[in-house]
Order: C-alpha cells, then sequence, then structure tokens
C-alpha cells in the first residue's frame, strides 16, 4: 500500500533541520545572543499569535497567516517580532522608564513564495532599543550588528546606512500623489537615475529638488559621500536635518573603529510607511542578499498608545547559516564522539551510564542488539 | 577572476559586446557552446534572458545585462544603475487589426503572453479581469487562432505584428538594457562594481554623442557589431528568442 503523499511531501515554505545542522544553527544563535546579553538587553518571549489588528500595515498584512478564533476575532501567526515588542512596551512595561533594551529569536511566519534562503517560516534573532537618544540608539545598535557578525567570524562584510529622512525632506514640498511617490521611491531603491528622472518630470517637481533626489541614486560609498551630501542638500532643512544625524552616527562608528564597515547609501528607502530615519542592511560578500538589516521607527508606539522612539534590526537565522557556510567560517560543530556503555545486566550498564554522565561524558547507552 | 556578468545570447548580445569593446573590455570570443566564459578579469555567464535577474538577484552573478521587460517580468529585487542605451524596445497590449473588443464590454479577457506578471498587473492595475495564457514563444499568432484576445509583448518596430494581422492597442511599458547589479556586490565589492559602472557609464556616453552626431542607430534594438568591432570575431549571436516585434 502506498503510504498517502500529504504524509511524505514536505509543504513549501516550511523546513527541518537535522542534527550538525541544527546544532549550528544553535551555535550560531547562542553566539548571537550572547552579544545581545553583553549589551544589556533583555529576552522577551512574546506569543506566536495575536489580534491581526497588532500586526496591521501595508507591507506585512498581505503576508500574514490570520485565522478565526473561536469568539470570532480574528488573529495572525506572528509575522514578525517588532509590532509584538512594541504592544508590550506600550502595555505591560508602560511604567517603566526608558530607555527599554528588548532582544528575542524565534521563528516567524510569513505568507510568501520560499525564494532568496527566504522560507515562509523563518527564524528572527533581533533586538529593539525603544526610548533614548536617536544618535546614540542608532550607534549603539549598529554597533551591536557588527559585533554578532565579528563573532561569529564573518568575513568582508558591510553595514550599507542610509536615512529615509533624506528622500522624504528632499520631497516634502513637492506634493506627490501617494502612488508616485512610491513609484519614485522604488526607482530611487533601485537606483535607476533614468526612472527617477521620468517619474519626476511627470509629475513637475521643482529643477532644485529634482536635481537632488536623482543624486540619490549614486550618493552611496565612504563616509565622504556625507560631506557631499551636506552641500548638495543644504537648499532643504528637513534633508540637512537628515544628513547631520546620518553624520553623527556614523562619525561616532568611524571614531570607534567601523569606519571600514560602513558604507553610506543614501538611495536605501526601503519601507517608507514603517522607518523613520537612519536605516541600514548587512551585506558580506558571498551571498547575494542581505544578512539583516533594520533602523529608526518612530512612529509605530503610538499605535499602541505609548509614543516612544525606536529603533531595532534583525538577522535571519537561514541567511547567516547560508553566509557562514559558504564563507566557510563557522567553527566545526560536529558533536564529541560518545562512548559506549554496555553490559549483560541492564541495571549494571545503566548505573555505569549514570556515572559517566555524571563525570560529564557522551554517552551512547546500548543494550544488547546496539553497537 | 574579479567580477561574475550574467548575460544572454539573446538580443541583448550584439549591443552587450558592442558596448564592452567600445570601452577597452575583454569579451569572449566566438566560444561555442560554452555557458562559462573567463575573458580579461570578468567571468561571462550565458543564460536565458528571464534568468539573468535571478542570476544576479542570488549574488551567483555580482552583475548582468538584462531587459527592462525582463525585469519587470521577474521583479527582482536588483540595483538597475546604468541604462545602456540600446535594445529600446515597448511592452505593449496588441489585439487582431478587426477585432474590436473593448473593456467596457469584455468580462474577462483573455491574453496570452510571455510575460504573465506584467499582463496581470496591467490588467488588475486597469480593473479588468483577465485570464492569462502564458506562452513560450511566437505569441503574436494566438489572437489569430483563437487562443486568446490580445497579447501582451515587446515590440521593436511593430513589423511581426503587422504581419501577423495585430495592431498594438496599449502601451504597458518601455525598455531598454539596463545594467543591473547584486545588492550585496554593490556594496561589498564596491571599488570593482564601481570600476566596471564607471567603465560602461563612459561607454554609453560616448555613444550616446556618437549617435546624435550619425543619426539614430539608438532606437534600433540590436546593432550587428561587426562594424564597431575593432577586433575579433563576434560570438555569433543566436537568433533571439525573443521576437522581433
Amino acid at each position: 500500500v502506498k503510504t498517502p503523499d500529504r504524509l511524505v511531501h514536505v509543504p513549501p515554505g516550511v523546513q527541518c533541520f537535522v542534527g550538525n545542522e541544527a546544532r549550528r544553527r544553535r551555535l550560531i544563535e547562542e553566539r548571537v545572543v550572547a552579544v545581545f546579553e553583553g549589551w544589556d538587553y533583555e529576552e522577551i518571549i512574546p506569543p506566536l499569535y495575536d489580534y491581526a489588528e497588532v500586526f496591521a500595515g501595508p507591507a506585512l498584512s498581505p503576508k500574514t497567516y490570520s485565522f478565526v478564533g473561536r469568539d470570532g476575532s480574528v488573529l495572525a501567526l506572528r509575522p514578525d517580532f517588532t509590532s509584538l515588542l512594541a504592544k508590550v512596551a506600550a502595555g505591560r512595561l508602560r511604567d517603566r522608564p526608558t530607555p527599554i533594551r528588548l532582544y528575542y529569536s524565534g521563528e516567524v511566519l510569513r505568507y510568501e513564495p520560499p525564494k532568496a534562503g527566504r522560507q515562509s517560516e523563518l527564524h528572527q534573532m533581533g533586538l529593539e532599543h525603544l526610548g533614548g537618544g536617536r544618535s546614540a540608539a542608532d550607534a549603539e545598535v549598529l554597533a551591536i550588528a557588527a559585533e554578532c557578525l565579528d563573532r561569529l567570524g564573518a568575513r568582508s562584510w558591510v553595514l550599507a546606512v542610509g536615512h529615509v529622512g533624506v528622500f522624504t525632506g528632499l520631497l516634502a514640498e513637492a506634493g506627490l500623489a501617494p502612488d508616485d511617490l512610491e513609484t519614485l521611491r522604488e526607482r530611487v531603491e533601485g537606483k535607476d537615475a533614468g526612472g527617477v528622472g521620468e517619474v519626476l518630470d511627470r509629475c513637475g517637481v521643482a529643477p532644485e529638488a529634482a536635481r537632488a533626489v536623482r543624486r540619490l541614486t549614486e550618493l552611496q560609498g565612504d563616509v565622504g559621500v556625507l560631506d557631499e551630501a551636506a552641500r548638495a542638500f543644504a537648499f532643504s532643512p528637513p534633508a540637512s536635518a537628515a544628513v547631520r544625524e546620518l553624520q553623527a552616527v556614523v562619525g561616532a562608528l568611524q571614531a570607534a573603529g567601523l569606519g571600514d564597515r560602513v558604507a553610506v547609501d543614501l538611495g536605501e528607502v526601503r519601507g517608507l510607511d514603517y522607518y523613520t530615519g537612519l536605516v541600514f542592511r548587512a551585506y558580506a560578500s558571498g551571498l547575494g542578499f542581505e544578512v539583516g538589516g533594520g533602523g529608526r521607527y518612530d512612529s509605530l508606539l503610538e499605535r499602541f498608545g505609548r509614543p516612544l522612539p525606536a529603533v531595532g534590526f534583525m538577522f535571519g537565522l537561514d541567511r547567516l547559516a547560508l553566509l557562514l557556510e559558504r564563507q566557510g567560517t563557522l567553527p566545526a560543530s560536529a558533536a564529541a564522539p560518545a562512548e559506549a556503555v554496555t553490559g549483560p545486566l541492564l541495571g549494571d550498564a545503566l548505573r555505569q551510564a549514570r556515572a559517566r554522565r555524571a563525570a560529564g561524558t557522551r554517552v551512547r547507552f546500548g543494550n544488547g542488539g546496539e553497537r | 577572476v574579479s567580477l561574475t556578468v550574467a548575460l544572454s545570447k539573446g538580443k541583448l548580445l550584439a549591443g552587450t559586446e558592442a558596448l564592452f569593446r567600445r570601452v577597452g573590455l575583454a569579451f569572449p570570443e566566438g566560444e561555442g557552446r560554452r555557458l562559462v566564459v573567463t575573458a580579461g578579469s570578468l567571468r561571462f555567464l550565458f543564460v536565458k534572458d528571464m534568468d539573468v535577474p535571478t542570476y544576479v538577484e542570488y549574488g551567483v552573478a555580482d552583475c548582468g545585462i538584462a531587459g527592462r521587460d525582463v525585469l519587470l517580468e521577474t521583479g527582482s529585487d536588483v540595483y538597475e544603475p546604468l541604462d545602456l542605451g540600446f535594445g529600446h524596445c515597448r511592452l505593449v497590449v496588441a489585439r487582431r487589426r478587426e477585432a474590436s473588443f473593448a473593456y467596457e464590454s469584455t468580462s474577462t479577457i483573455r491574453v496570452a503572453t510571455k510575460y504573465p506578471r506584467v499582463a496581470s498587473n496591467h490588467f488588475l492595475a486597469r480593473g479588468v479581469s483577465a485570464e492569462v495564457v502564458r506562452l513560450a514563444g511566437s505569441v503574436e499568432i494566438a489572437p489569430g487562432l483563437g487562443l486568446a484576445d490580445c497579447i501582451v509583448d515587446v515590440v521593436e518596430t511593430g513589423r511581426t505584428l503587422e504581419e501577423n494581422g495585430l495592431t498594438p492597442v496599449e502601451d504597458v511599458a518601455a525598455s531598454s538594457a539596463r545594467l543591473i547589479v547584486n545588492r550585496a556586490s554593490f556594496h561589498a565589492r564596491r571599488e570593482e562594481v564601481g570600476a566596471l559602472l564607471q567603465a560602461l557609464r563612459s561607454g554609453v556616453q560616448q555613444e550616446g554623442r556618437n549617435t546624435q552626431n550619425s543619426g539614430s542607430l539608438s532606437r534600433r534594438g540590436a546593432i550587428r557589431p561587426n562594424a564597431a568591432t575593432p577586433s575579433g570575431s563576434p560570438p555569433a549571436p543566436t537568433r533571439s528568442d525573443v521576437s522581433e516585434g
């Protein structure tokens, strides 16, 4: 009789890790979590599901697995951690003084076709810094991300840092329709100067702002880019303020010895409905897509009734594992060989095995049939 | 070998070779059937045109050359920092000349295309329900044979459409060849990628000036590079698997 397909097939989007693969992931998780703890972040283990409203947002909603609870309320499997942490920080931890530093490590579920090292079920490790000084918090989380990559032994990695306030600041007075703004954002994100120009022309954006927005597609590279941006965007107070903010953070990272690891990219403008300030992505040579990223989101907490500035980031465990495997930089994680313990009398053998265990030895308990 | 570049042996190959040679970059000579070829300091991958963005998105190739039509279809998350100024064409909706379908009077439009994602998005945005029939080629014959009401396809000159009794009714997007770059390579290998980008940009600008002086070559998609090729024989470009419109 053939085993039913559903008892054999693996549904798309989920994975199963066995033995060394699982051990490797655990090792990565332990190292990252140790860095988070080292910077005095507290772990939070939020629920697997919550009311769907908690995760409402144009980016996440379409990717959320939602279902109807027994009382008729719409629930959703967590598609990210940040909303849940924001809810707890604004609710249960309402009276706790800021800054609040929280970290998490666990799976999220997203309804998207498996692609680019990303499944529907993904393990994220990240942290949120709620309240506190903006530049200090931004610099802190970037330094933490950098330390994680170092501790994992990753090579030739770089943090590409931008600030969405430059883009939104330059266009603050342009009065673009949301659709046009999104098309423009998408073209800036793709560094497509021609496409950016087309949208700007079509929308009749003032020449000075249009010239400046076009430059966002090329203003990337080392820290000197920020001086150039400061000069080029001096006409726009909000864009200049954003550049100054970025200068303060990048300057601090440079002073702390991370100058080589920072790449400024003013065309990094993902998630405008969510991010409000500094944004960054971690890239490394050997893996085509980012291993992590994050940024400042000062308006999210207000939704939950406690307006607080916030910044955070996360790493994808799957992608980190892939990167370290490609780079061959993860220390060997195979288990120590086990000592076989066996004997004619089950009780004697078991006593001996317990004694070996008490001494910390890895044992393989055999009773007869097993080698 | 520093960078890996993904190319297709389709309609963009000739323009690509001309550009590389113009700026003094090595380009594979007629390499027959080899799909991975090193020339100078670059490694070239020859893949299907629709696969170029995938190789670049995954970082298997650091850079690639792909039409905007293909990028729209694959929706790949890559940088596209340079319009290379050749391979111009348009993505259009076309129907039979004598047919008279109107969106208002058709509940569901059946559309044959090699660009299912582009077609779906186009009709979604217009509020029209469309049944997309995915074909691998020869899309132009579908309306005449009753397989579809219309097609979404690329056109360059419009001759193929005309010869098959079709006429364009709506523009979907304009297209041209683009340099695309993997996100991680762009940042983690900034100097090498930047140098290639700079070289190609200068070649595009140079060609732009030449074209201004000597008439409009630029609207022609596949410029045969023989005349412009300073040395070596071009790798016989296979006939495009993308239809000449």
